[in-house]
C-alpha cells in the first residue's frame, strides 16, 4: 500500500494536542495497515524518526434508524512518538 | 507616524494615524483570549482551543475588532500627543486600512479646544455691591423674629374676627345643592387674610363672631385645578367655632433673650442681628465681585476661530447633569424617580442645563489659557498642602484624598485658584 493510503488524517482534539509537547501524534490510519507499514508511512511522509508507535482500533458506533441496526464506521488510531531528536511534524504546529 | 489637517471651521480637523504591526501582533493574544470561551470546534471543549489552531482555521483578522480594541487608546492617545493637540468630546474614528501583515491606517475626526487669544484680565474695574445694613433692615430682621415668637390667644366670646386672625371652623361646601368632593372639612384651622382659600371666602368670615353660622357665597376662579368647578358659584356653609388672635411679644429684653441665649439686651440683639446681616452682605458681595472680575476676564477674552466646539458645551452639559443626578441619589432619588416626579424628560432636562454652559467652558478655557500664559505650575509643597487641606476639610485621610484625585488633576485646580486670585487681588473697585 501506499504511504498517503495508510495515513488517513491527523486527529486534532483537545487530547491529542495535549501529547504534542511530548512529541507524540495521533492519526487515524487505515485499518489493515500494520505497525511496521505505519510506521515506514510516517516517516516517508514527515520526514521524522519514529520512536514507538502504538495502535488502537475503534470500534463503529452502534447506531438505529428505526428498525434497522447499522454501525458507523470503524477505525484504526496510531499513536507515534518521536525519537528525541527528530524534526516536529507541522500539522501540529502548536506554539 | 501621525498626520493633523485642520479643518476650515478652525476647531475640528482630521488626525490621521497608523498602528504599528508589532503592536497588532501583540494584541493579538489577549484578543484571542478574551474570546476563546466562545470558540467552538469539534474535538476542543470551549475555551481550550489552541491559538495555532484557530489562527490556521479562522485567520488573525477574525480578531480585528478585538485587537482593535486594545490597540486603538494608546496609538490615538500617542497621536494626539505627537501633535500637540487638544481633543474635546469622542472622536470619531475611521479604519482606513487595516491590512494584514502591514500598518494599519487610521484616521479621526476630531474636536479640538479652541486656542483663546488673551485680553486684560488683572487690573480690571469692577462694580462692588453697596454692604451697608440699614436699621430699617435691621428692624425688619427683628419683626420677623417676632412674629416667629408669636403666640395665638383664644379670644373670648364675642370678639370679631379680623384679618389676620385664626379660625377654627367647620365648613360645607356645594355647587347648585350638590355637596362636592374635598368641600367639607371639620375643626379646620384658617388664617384669615392667608389667601388659603378661594378668594373672596376668608373676607366673608372678618366680623362674625365665635359660634355664628355664616353662608359664604364665592366663585370659583376661571383657573381652579379642579376643572369641573372651576367658574362656578359656590355656597359654603360655614360653623365658626373659635377665633384666635396673634399676639406679638414685647420687643424688650425678655424677648432678645428668648431669641438668642448669647445676648442680654435688645441693644444687643440689635447690634448683633446687624453684625450677622453685615457678614452676610459681604460675604455675598465678595462672591459677586469675584465673580464679576472673572467675569470680566472671560469677556474680555475672545475665543479663536468664534465658536466654541458643540462637543465642549455637550460634554459640560453632560458633567452637571451627571453631578445633579449624582447629588439627588445621595438623597435617595434615582434618577427615574427623579424624572417622573419632575415631568421633565432627558431632553429638557438637557436643555435646562445647556444655558450657562456657553459661558462656564469658555471661563474654563480662559482661565486654562491665563494659567499657561502666566505659566503657573505648582510645586509639590503646593500640591501637599492642597492635599492636607482637602483632607482636613472632608475629615478623611490625606491618602484617600490622593487615590481619589490625582497630582494632576489638583495642580490643576490649585492653578485655577491661583489665576482666580490674580485676576480678583489685582482688580479694582469702579
Amino acid at each position: 500500500m501506499d504511504a498517503r493510503d495508510i495515513i488517513r488524517r491527523p486527529i486534532i482534539t483537545e487530547a491529542s494536542m495535549a501529547q504534542t509537547e511530548m512529541k507524540r501524534y495521533v492519526f487515524e490510519v487505515d485499518v489493515r495497515a500494520t505497525k511496521p507499514e505505519i510506521k515506514r508511512a510516517i516517516e516517508e511522509i514527515f520526514d521524522v524518526q519514529v520512536a514507538r508507535l502504538n495502535t488502537a482500533n475503534v470500534r463503529g458506533k452502534k447506531k438505529r434508524q428505526g428498525r434497522y441496526v447499522g454501525f458507523t464506521r470503524k477505525m484504526k488510531k496510531a499513536i507515534v512518538t518521536l525519537k528525541a531528536d527528530s524534526k516536529d511534524i507541522q500539522i501540529f504546529n502548536e506554539g | 507616524m501621525s498626520k493633523w489637517t485642520a479643518a476650515a471651521d478652525a476647531n475640528r480637523g482630521t488626525l490621521e494615524f497608523s498602528i504599528a504591526q508589532a503592536d497588532v501582533q501583540k494584541a493579538l493574544k489577549p484578543a484571542f483570549d478574551k474570546n476563546k470561551n466562545q470558540i467552538a470546534v469539534p474535538g476542543f471543549r470551549k475555551g481550550k482551543v489552541p491559538m495555532s489552531l484557530f489562527m490556521q482555521k479562522f485567520g488573525e483578522e477574525a480578531l480585528y475588532q478585538d485587537v482593535m480594541d486594545i490597540v486603538l487608546p494608546a496609538a490615538y492617545d500617542a497621536a494626539v500627543a505627537e501633535q500637540g493637540i487638544t481633543v474635546v468630546g469622542r472622536p470619531d474614528i475611521i479604519p482606513v486600512s487595516m491590512d494584514k501583515g502591514a500598518d494599519w491606517q487610521m484616521k479621526a475626526e476630531v474636536a479640538v479646544a479652541p486656542e483663546i487669544k488673551l485680553g486684560d484680565y488683572t487690573g480690571l474695574s469692577v462694580e462692588k455691591q453697596d454692604t451697608t445694613v440699614s436699621d430699617e433692615e435691621v428692624d425688619a430682621e427683628i419683626k420677623r423674629q417676632q412674629e416667629n415668637q408669636a403666640e395665638l390667644i383664644l379670644q373670648e366670646d364675642g370678639t370679631k374676627a379680623e384679618n389676620g386672625d385664626t379660625v377654627v371652623i367647620d365648613f360645607d361646601g356645594s355647587v347648585d345643592g350638590d355637596h362636592f368632593d374635598g368641600g367639607q372639612a371639620k375643626d379646620y384651622s384658617l388664617e384669615l387674610g392667608s389667601g388659603s382659600f378661594i378668594p373672596g371666602f376668608e373676607d366673608q368670615l372678618v366680623g362674625h363672631v365665635a359660634g355664628d353660622d355664616v353662608d359664604v357665597k364665592v366663585t370659583f376662579p376661571e383657573e381652579y385645578q379642579a376643572k369641573d368647578l372651576a367658574g362656578k358659584e359656590a355656597l359654603f356653609e360655614v360653623k365658626l367655632h373659635e377665633i384666635k388672635r396673634k399676639s406679638l411679644p414685647d420687643l424688650d429684653d425678655e424677648f432678645a433673650k428668648d431669641v438668642d441665649e448669647d445676648v442680654e439686651t435688645l441693644a444687643e440683639l440689635k447690634e448683633k442681628t446687624k453684625k450677622n446681616l453685615q457678614e452676610a452682605r459681604d460675604e455675598a458681595a465678595k462672591d459677586a465681585f469675584e465673580d464679576a472680575a472673572v467675569q470680566a476676564a472671560v469677556d474680555n477674552a475672545e475665543v479663536v476661530g468664534g465658536n466654541l466646539p458643540e462637543e465642549m458645551i455637550h460634554e459640560d452639559v453632560d458633567r452637571q447633569m451627571q453631578q445633579y443626578l449624582a447629588q439627588l441619589q445621595q438623597q435617595g432619588i434615582s434618577p427615574e424617580m427623579f424624572f417622573q416626579i419632575s415631568g421633565q424628560t432627558q431632553e429638557s432636562f438637557h436643555k435646562q442645563f445647556e444655558e450657562g454652559a456657553d459661558n462656564r467652558v469658555k471661563t474654563n478655557l480662559v482661565l486654562e489659557a491665563i494659567v499657561k500664559a502666566e505659566k503657573i505650575d505648582p510645586s509639590a509643597d503646593e500640591v501637599a498642602a492642597e492635599v492636607k487641606s482637602l483632607a482636613d476639610q472632608y475629615n478623611i485621610s490625606e491618602e484617600q484624598v490622593k487615590q481619589s484625585l490625582s497630582d494632576d488633576l489638583l495642580k490643576h485646580d490649585i492653578a485655577m485658584k491661583a489665576v482666580v486670585d490674580k485676576i480678583v487681588s489685582s482688580a479694582k473697585v469702579k
